[in-house]
């Protein structure tokens, strides 16, 4: 059976398309059904695209350190076009300068976002969390249909 | 061997008798008759009795010693709804296999169907619902919410459904009972555009029975070959130009009736560097339609469309521009109108001047500079038709024109309203489809592809 549909892609005005390429080959192999959407990517199109795929989770990668602006309302958004109830993980370069990564974890969570993960992430600890959220937030949609 | 060809417009039925010999095509023969809107058959007989010039003209088509083909685009042509999910997305994918099926898109609906939009489909029912929407393993609640609203509505037409695979059991289940084909998805991936499944299922459903509400069903009857709608046959005849004529690969055809502008342009997409592309891919092949771009029914609104480009041309001056919108209510009314003065003339050059250029505009991609620590970078969204060199003018008014200046026209929509820039061609080579044959040849094209091809460019008047 295939395993769960996730949207990848490079947020923002960020054209660094090698992580991308690293982040497709990891979560296929972990099987996973990616769609990647490659670099230079808008809210609007991973929506869109998550949306029209029927996909479980939405992973945003940026590296040239706008990710902050880039990523603001992304959660809203979501909500406002109907893709509720969806795990929102994040990773990279995501802020300019030295900051403590407890810092920047707390200002995408506070975006909404489930994980925030830093550039020297193990990708594999990813696709365990990504196999755990994406089965809990189902449970949960089930749950909701039947209650 | 002599092949006659017919093509039933809205206003006339023309046609055009041709010698094949070997791969070399001659026309012999024109007839025009006006179309008969009531019974297609008769103005239909009418022009083949008028090329064949006997009372056997039907017996020596059935007797294979005449080869027949011919289209209709009257009585409204193919009227197709489409219906998608995201609009960007699987509405774009249905919209362009519509229309590469000839059709008219009348409808468009993405999301979940409202109570209002299946009234909107009961009272203006297209001849096909083009049900799309999910890809292959996506979303399938939108489509089953759009399904069951369909299921108890009146909507009585033919319905393709060409969404997410994993819906289509439980579509069948839901509209069964209605005039349903179930093909492949028109994007079963992202990046993977299908629409062949979809066209060959509405052009099947024009043969079987959208024929017959035209009364096109009497003339298959009497001479054994069918038709097709008309812009399906010139979409595959542009195809065949782009794939046999040797510096033909790329091109742009511009269609302009009284009604209607249709662009077709044939072009193989390669992404520069410096440029990123956003969105689906392209097709090789593609057309668009503009129902409020033309000569004459449209006039109106083609004038209204193109206001700027007109208060400009006219360099404000309020005089002039009222003399040339009231030019425009005389041939509203009077849809047969030709010019005999200067004045006239000059005015119809203005209104084919903007349905060229807004109907190119609507057609072509769009590129935007975006800034990013790399330096800057193009991107890159629909058509890039920049390095297209080629355009034919085809339709009554372009075929006349001698003079028309395409490029100068282009080139007043080199920017688009949000700023970005339009990806059109700079300066091209306009050829003129002077004796209108474009329609005639692209029915001929269905029996004898490579003499019709090289015949169309052969005729092409270059200026």
């Amino acid at each position: 059976m295939q395993g769960p549909t996730i949207v990848i892609g490079v947020i923002g005005s960020d054209c660094h398309a090698v992580g991308n390429k690293i982040l497709e080959n990891v979560f296929s192999r972990a099987g996973f059904n990616v769609v990647n959407l490659g670099v230079m990517v808008s809210q609007d199109e991973y929506i869109d695209a998550a949306i029209e795929t029927g996909a479980q989770a939405i992973i945003i990668g940026s590296i040239y350190g706008h990710g902050e602006i880039d990523c603001i309302g992304m959660r809203d958004r979501c909500i406002e076009r109907g893709l509720d109830g969806i795990p929102l993980y994040v990773g990279g370069n995501l802020v300019i300068g030295k900051r403590d990564f407890k810092d920047v974890e707390v200002i995408f969570m506070g975006m909404g976002f489930d994980r925030v993960f830093p550039p020297d992430v193990d990708l594999d600890a990813v696709c365990q969390f990504l196999h755990q959220d994406t089965a809990a937030y189902a449970k949960h949609r089930e749950a909701e249909a039947t209650a | 061997m002599i092949a006659v060809s017919i093509d039933i417009g809205s206003t006339w039925t023309k046609g055009a008798l041709f010698e094949v010999e070997g791969g070399d095509l001659t026309l012999k023969k024109r007839a025009i008759h006006p179309t008969t809107i009531q019974h297609l058959a008769i103005g239909f007989f009418e022009v083949l009795n008028d090329l064949l010039g006997s009372e056997h003209a039907i017996e020596r088509v059935r007797s294979g010693e005449v080869s027949l083909s011919y289209s209709s685009s009257a009585k409204g042509g193919l009227a197709v709804a489409a219906l998608g999910l995201v609009p960007s997305i699987t509405l774009e994918s249905a919209r362009v296999a519509a229309y590469s099926a000839g059709a008219k898109v009348t409808q468009i609906f993405s999301y979940r169907l409202t109570r209002s939009d299946i009234r909107a489909l009961e009272s203006n029912p297209p001849d096909i619902l083009l049900f799309a929407g999910g890809t292959d393993g996506g979303d399938v609640g939108h489509v089953l919410h759009n399904a069951e609203l369909l299921a108890k509505s009146n909507v009585a037409c033919s319905i393709v459904y060409a969404g997410n695979r994993a819906a289509q059991d439980d579509i069948v289940e839901l509209l069964g009972h209605k005039d349903l084909v179930v093909v492949d998805n028109v994007l079963p991936s992202l990046d993977e555009p299908n629409p062949d499944p979809a066209r060959k299922a509405m052009r099947d459903i024009f043969l079987k029975r959208i024929v017959k509400g035209k009364g096109l069903d009497e003339i298959i009857e009497a001479t054994g070959a069918e038709p097709l709608p008309t812009p399906y046959a010139v979409y595959e005849y542009a195809k065949l130009i782009h794939e046999k004529i040797p510096g033909w690969s790329d091109f742009i055809l511009m269609d302009m009736g009284g009604a209607t502008t249709d662009i077709y342009s044939a072009h193989n997409q390669i992404q520069e560097s410096g440029t990123i592309l956003r969105g689906l891919p392209e097709p090789e092949v593609k057309r668009t339609v503009e129902g409020d771009l033309g000569m004459r029914v449209s006039a109106h609104v083609a004038s209204e469309t193109g206001r700027p480009m007109i208060e400009e041309h006219f360099a404000h001056d309020a005089e002039r521009i009222a003399a040339f919108y009231s030019y425009i209510e005389k041939v509203t009314l009077e849809p047969d109108y030709l010019p005999e003065d200067q004045e006239g003339k000059d005015f119809d050059t203005l209104l084919a001047g903007v349905c060229a250029a807004y109907a190119c505009e609507r057609h072509a991609g769009r590129s935007t500079v975006v800034y990013t620590c790399d330096g800057s970078v193009d991107v890159v969204t629909g058509r890039d038709l920049t390095h297209v060199s080629k355009v034919i003018g085809s339709g009554g008014w372009m075929s006349r024109a001698s003079h028309f200046d395409v490029s100068a026209w282009l080139k007043l929509r080199a920017v688009d309203q949000k700023g970005r820039t339009v990806l059109l061609p700079g300066n091209v080579e306009y050829f003129r489809d002077e004796q209108y044959l474009f329609p005639l040849l692209a029915n001929l094209a269905r029996n004898f592809p490579e003499a019709a091809a090289f015949a169309g460019i052969r005729m092409l008047s270059h200026s």
